[in-house]
């Protein structure tokens, strides 16, 4: 994200940062922050988990902020961060979410209009993948990012997130399909 | 289902964004909140020698132990050693 005119820009704000000012690293968060809890949001369950979340993925920055090089825009190296987070945060919780009831969601083959209908009914299935499908599925087909992106995100070769989507794909209409079925 | 039909699913859900207003409201004074404290306490890495220092502290114990016992082994056998040689000295010359 590039700064307004008068407005410092990122690299000075990590430097000021790196040279003890807090007041800058939360005007750089404060500058990304929405991207962030953009990622975050589709891994998270609730406001408190999508907060935990978040925090992580900044305190972390945080502490690696000397080995930002500047090579690419900082929006990108926090992305990369907060990816690598959720899909962490994914494998940790993994357990917890394969027993979520289907309370209220009709799942037909003949997917609605209604946009929040579908992100409910694919939040429903996205939790029965395994990690990995969930994020190759959520980065490529919710978030829009490439092949490239998402293998520069998950730091996967670019063929292997070919392979993990396709598998993901299959799986997630398998799931579907069985909901239908029941 | 097929892959027409999983694509429509995909670009429905994309239409609907999480607001995520709510948990952002004043992020950055909790974020920062959390790192004054984190940075009080020692790092992990820190943490975990401080606790096996215990653990430490007995290998020295018992490296001692077992190296005074060698030296004290090792003088032993020495001295025996050379008592022994004495002996047949002593029968060879008769006495």
């Amino acid at each position: 994200m590039s700064a307004p005119i008068n407005e410092p820009t990122d690299q000075r704000l990590i430097e000021s940062t790196l040279a003890g000012d807090d007041e800058a690293f939360a005007a750089l968060v404060a500058r990304h922050k929405r991207k962030v809890f953009g990622i975050a949001a589709r891994f998270a369950r609730n406001d408190a988990e999508l907060q935990d979340i978040s925090q992580e993925i900044f305190v972390k920055a945080y502490r690696k902020l000397k080995s930002f090089r500047g090579d690419a825009p900082f929006e990108h190296w926090v992305s990369r961060i907060a990816v690598r987070s959720c899909y962490d945060f994914l494998r940790a919780t993994r357990h917890d979410r394969e027993n979520v009831p289907l309370d209220g969601i009709e799942i037909g083959t003949q997917p609605s209009g209604n946009a929040e209908h579908a992100r409910e009914v694919l939040q429903w299935a996205l939790v029965r993948l395994t990690s990995d499908e969930r994020l190759v599925i959520t980065l490529l087909e919710l978030e829009e990012r490439s092949v490239r992106e998402t293998a520069e995100l998950t730091g996967w070769s670019e063929s292997n997130v070919k392979v993990r989507a396709f598998r993901a794909r299959q799986a997630l209409k398998k799931i579907l399909e069985a909901s239908h079925e029941r | 289902m097929n892959d027409e039909q999983l694509n429509q699913l995909f670009q429905a859900a994309r239409g609907s964004r999480p607001d995520t207003s709510r948990a952002e409201y004043g992020f950055e004074t909790r974020l920062l909140a959390a790192l004054r404290e984190n940075r009080g306490q020692p790092t992990p890495w820190a943490a975990l020698t401080w606790r096996l220092t215990p653990v430490f502290a007995a290998i020295v114990v018992v490296t001692g132990v077992w190296s005074y016992n060698v030296q004290s082994q090792t003088g032993a056998e020495a001295a025996l050693g050379a008592g022994s040689e004495t002996v047949p000295v002593g029968l060879m010359g008769g006495e």
